[in-house]
């Protein structure tokens, strides 16, 4: 009957050594679990991970089936695919043998056969997963792969235990011989090389204990390579969608990490498959920062400050120090991430990378000593005059002197929208023209509007960026009681920025009963108004604009909150006007670099600017005007086009002012700006 | 360095050192545009912010670094109103110890003497190894306090710090003088020194950091625990009277440029031309 005999030819000697060192890989492998696990559960903090579906169809669709690592490199997904389910279904086979063999025997006759065929099937796949992954690395050399010792360790021992074991099986079949194993077709296939030999069974150990020994020897590696990533990332996933555990620590000078479990798991399932390092604007600038750089240097910061029993602390050092990294990475880098997202959106175990550089800034700001000069200034302006640019709160609102605004703090309300113009837009000259001609749009179209004057705060965007948690705190407050006293329900903003911190960062971690529970307010970038105006039909165009014009997705609408669709329409709807995409688009939007408080700090050591790399993509387009609509992106683009030397091919817009342009509004005084003047003059 | 580190550091050396800082609420002028009051007896106040002086911002961030090397204490001293208790609370968030406030109450007009004189008072019921100042107030800027304490408690005393090295038995200073050159001096302990803005980069105070420190008791004392009377103190006990405050008068070789921005630009970019600054 088609079966499979157990430890063939190997003697009880034999038998129970294998099972003292199975024993003693199992132990190891546990011990490099439970360091890893320890850690993981002090960083949650007593936080409790709840049941939750989407996280669970997250870990199934990116996981199990790999999703995020077909996008973008199907030879990546298909290689993970191939080396995941070999895996899988080569332990399930061994888990399988072991009822068979322990608890009752069931892989006899046919099912014996089907099983057969199934692990070889496996074996082969794992197999084919290996060599596209040597191929891949070794090769072809994808650029964003590297060639460390721990890569070659990975991929050639698992090569290693899938041929031997194929050929163990081979050496087994070529003695047995029996009918049944044509099922075993890979292992039939390696019995050819073993049917001449004299000494068969001999060279049959030696194949077996090789076999036993690498694949033992590879689980107890599993916890302390990489390869850890076969547990953590499957966490990772699953806690994407967890809001409740995503903040770091609140009071981070007491705390020995700065991180979040969610950002902790996620340092343990990064594989360095370096996606993130392909899509960072600042390491595509060549400056010293990149994501998977700055995660290694998380761990190995966070794990030296953690209290743990000395045993655990040692295998966890080992663990931390297999990888010293080749990167020049050091803590004044983290000011380098502009939050831009884009690590986050091709990231196959979702590690929300600038929450952690967020959290590892935290510390920076607590202790005070290294936080950069510039941004040091900001935050004081921030903290004193509500805005980061000049230490005054007089000028805020003297974009609008001559525009007759009302002013809402004043009482010259009562206003349907608050108009929340934002410290950018207030303060800084050529980004006042975003919203001169917003002002201009919304009055065209007799909406009742008012803007809180010179009493409106900042919205903590800069502090919350910077790490500088108790001042978003504060700022938050004055926002909130300000909106409140004014009883204002509907908020429309100029910046992204301003827009995403009030949608996603003031209610999101709040505690229930708390005071700002009770508040709630609308909010809406303007973006989203323009084309709710647009599909009222209070949007009007009564010429055409014959114009090439290409679109920059601002990370903070397009990334953060996917607002992709509503700037597109609203361009094309202008009778004449031609929209052409650069290379980067819509979530794969390249960043200007003014974000993660970047605008406040000096200019970093790097090949070239972030920005100056987006106008050359915009440029390449032949479109005759680049279209924004963040006040940050602005002031960027338009120094990058001067910069850059393309000031007479190309011009830098606010949607807002290409509309006003296009809709054929009078301008309200003679006084509009330089850079509106120019356009104005070009575009006829 | 962490606080555990710092704790274990701490253990292996034991070499205190206690440091008092004299410190001033100041109005923050950078961008303000001042104005004068009616009487011209001093700048109009009202829409300002207010501040910890900046020589003597550095000068707590020195003294705190030289405690968390050494060991020892920092206590920060204040003259003023309530309101100056928040630059006592910045210099306890920047990770001085203790705070003392010295309630203003019969000090207003008081000119360096006579802040020098209640300052003093309290200096010399406490043990130190140094007292530090900032070189000047940004308000007053008349570097007088340094140096008056540094008589009345008959210390040596050195002015202009910009380096502070820790000795066997004392320390050496260097201090800056005209055109980039530099003094060198050992100096015996205890000292006093008034320290210059560039001695170090003063830390950042997070919003946090002060809540942390709202909970410390300030050590509040009037004149009259000094032991001052109203003619040693203020505007009697001072060897200086304010006259008069007033803005420069426009003068010579200054242009005023006036318009919109546009306007402004190409005028200012027309005058460095003609005097050759361009080409």
């Amino acid at each position: 009957m088609p079966q499979r005999q157990l430890f063939l030819n190997i003697d009880s000697c034999g038998v129970s050594l294998f099972y003292f060192i199975a024993a003693l890989a199992v132990a190891l492998f546990l011990l490099g679990i439970v360091s890893r696990i320890y850690l993981w559960v002090k960083s949650a903090k007593g936080k409790k991970i709840i049941w939750n579906s989407e996280g669970f169809s997250n870990f199934l669709v990116n996981g199990l089936l790999g999703r995020r690592l077909f996008k973008g490199d199907f030879s990546a997904g298909i290689m993970h695919f191939l080396l995941l389910w070999g895996f899988a279904g080569l332990f399930a086979a061994t888990t399988l043998v072991a009822i068979d063999d322990y608890l009752f025997s069931f892989l006899k006759g046919n099912v014996y056969i089907v099983f057969s065929a199934f692990a070889d099937a496996a074996g082969l796949m794992l197999i084919a997963g290996v060599l596209m992954a040597v191929i891949r690395r070794y090769l072809q050399r994808v650029p964003r792969l590297e060639r460390r010792t721990e890569d070659f360790l990975a991929v050639f021992w698992l090569l290693l235990v899938g041929i031997s074991g194929f050929a163990v099986e081979g050496s087994r079949l070529a003695v047995q011989n029996a009918s049944w194993e044509k099922w075993s077709f890979a292992g039939q296939f390696f019995s050819m090389f073993f049917t001449h030999s004299g000494n068969s069974a001999g060279l049959y150990q030696f194949l077996w204990w090789s076999h036993a020994l690498l694949s033992l020897l590879f689980i107890a590696y599993i916890p302390y390579s990489k390869l850890f990533h076969i547990l953590a990332a499957p966490a990772s996933l699953y806690l994407e969608k967890q809001p409740g555990i995503i903040s770091g620590a609140e009071d981070v000078s007491e705390e020995r990490s700065p991180f979040s479990l969610r950002e902790i798991i996620g340092f343990d399932s990064c594989t360095r498959c370096g996606r993130c390092v392909d899509v960072c604007p600042s390491a595509g600038a060549g400056e010293r920062f990149a994501p998977r750089d700055f995660i290694a240097w998380a761990r190995r910061e966070f794990s030296l400050n953690m209290d743990m029993p000395s045993l655990l602390s040692k295998i966890h050092g080992n663990f931390i120090n297999r990888d010293p990294g080749d990167s020049s990475l050091t803590e004044e880098n983290i000011w380098n991430c502009t939050t831009c997202m884009a690590c986050l959106e091709v990231c196959p175990v979702f590690l929300h990378t600038p929450d952690a550089v967020r959290d590892a800034r935290k510390r920076v700001i607590e202790e005070g000593t290294k936080v950069p000069s510039f941004l040091s200034q900001a935050l004081k302006n921030v903290f004193k005059y509500n805005n980061p640019w000049e230490a005054t709160k007089k000028k805020r609102a003297k974009w609008c002197d001559d525009l007759d605004v009302p002013d809402l703090s004043a009482a010259e309300g009562p206003a349907d929208l608050c108009y929340f113009v934002g410290c950018t837009t207030s303060m800084e000259t050529r980004a006042q023209g975003l919203a001169r001609s917003f002002v201009q749009i919304l009055r065209n179209a007799d909406i009742s509007f008012g803007t809180l004057g010179k009493k409106e705060p900042c919205c903590g965007d800069i502090a919350r960026r910077a790490g500088e948690a108790g001042l978003f705190e504060m700022k938050k407050e004055d926002c909130i009681s300000l909106f409140s006293d004014l009883e204002i329900k509907d908020v429309v903003t100029s910046s992204p920025h301003c827009f995403h911190t009030f949608a996603n960062e003031y209610f999101s971690c709040q505690m229930p009963g708390s005071a700002e529970d009770q508040f709630s307010f609308r909010v809406r970038h303007y973006t989203q108004v323009l084309h709710e105006l647009l599909e009222k039909g209070f949007i009007k165009f009564p010429s055409k604009l014959p114009l090439k014009v290409t679109y920059h997705d601002p990370c903070y609408l397009g990334r953060y909150n996917r607002i992709f669709d509503a700037p597109r329409e609203v361009i094309q709807a202008i009778p004449g006007v031609t929209l052409v995409e650069m290379f980067h688009n819509r979530e794969n939007s390249l960043c200007c670099g003014g974000g993660g408080d970047r605008m406040w700090q000096e200019d970093m050591e790097g090949e070239v600017k972030m920005s100056e790399k987006r106008i050359r993509e915009a440029a390449d387009t032949g479109a005759e005007v680049v279209i924004t609509t963040c006040p940050l992106c602005l002031i960027m683009l338009e120094d990058a086009c001067k910069t850059a030397g393309f000031e007479n091919e190309l011009r830098v817009m606010d949607l807002n002012e290409l509309l006003v342009r296009a809709m054929d509004i009078k301008a309200v005084s003679g006084d509009e700006s330089m850079a509106e003047k120019e356009i104005f003059a070009a575009g006829g | 360095m962490r606080a555990w580190q710092k704790k274990r550091y701490l253990q292996l050396e034991v070499r205190n050192m206690n440091i008092v800082v004299c410190i001033k609420q100041v109005p923050e002028v950078g961008d303000a545009e001042l104005e004068i009051n009616r009487d011209g007896t001093d700048i109009l106040r009202e829409d300002l912010e207010f501040e910890i002086n900046e020589w003597d911002n550095y000068a707590v961030e020195e003294a705190v670094r030289l405690k968390e090397v050494n060991g020892g204490k920092v206590t920060v001293v204040t003259l003023g109103d309530e309101d100056s208790e928040d630059v006592l609370r910045h210099a306890l968030a920047m990770g001085a110890d203790e705070a003392i406030q010295i309630e203003e109450e019969g000090f207003e007009g008081s000119d360096g003497l006579s802040i020098a004189k209640a300052l003093y008072r309290v200096l010399k019921d406490l043990s130190f190894d140094l007292v530090m100042t900032g070189v000047q107030s940004s308000d007053d800027g008349m570097g007088q306090v340094g140096v008056y304490l540094a008589g009345m408690l008959d210390l040596p005393y050195a002015t202009l710090v910009i380096k502070i090295e820790k000795k066997e038995d004392g320390i050496i200073v260097n201090r800056e003088l005209e055109a980039n050159t530099q003094e060198r001096l050992e100096m015996t302990l205890p000292a006093v020194l008034t320290i210059q803005t560039g001695i170090n980069t003063p830390r950042y105070v997070s919003i946090m950091g002060i809540q942390k420190v709202r909970k410390v008791a300030i050590n509040e004392v009037s004149a009259e625990d000094l032991g001052l009377d109203s003619e040693d103190i203020g505007s009697e006990g001072s060897i200086f009277s304010s006259l008069h405050f007033s803005m420069p008068q426009l003068g010579e070789g200054a242009e005023m440029l006036t318009g919109s921005i546009e306007k402004m630009s190409e005028q200012a970019a027309g005058i460095i031309r003609d005097k050759g600054g361009m080409s």
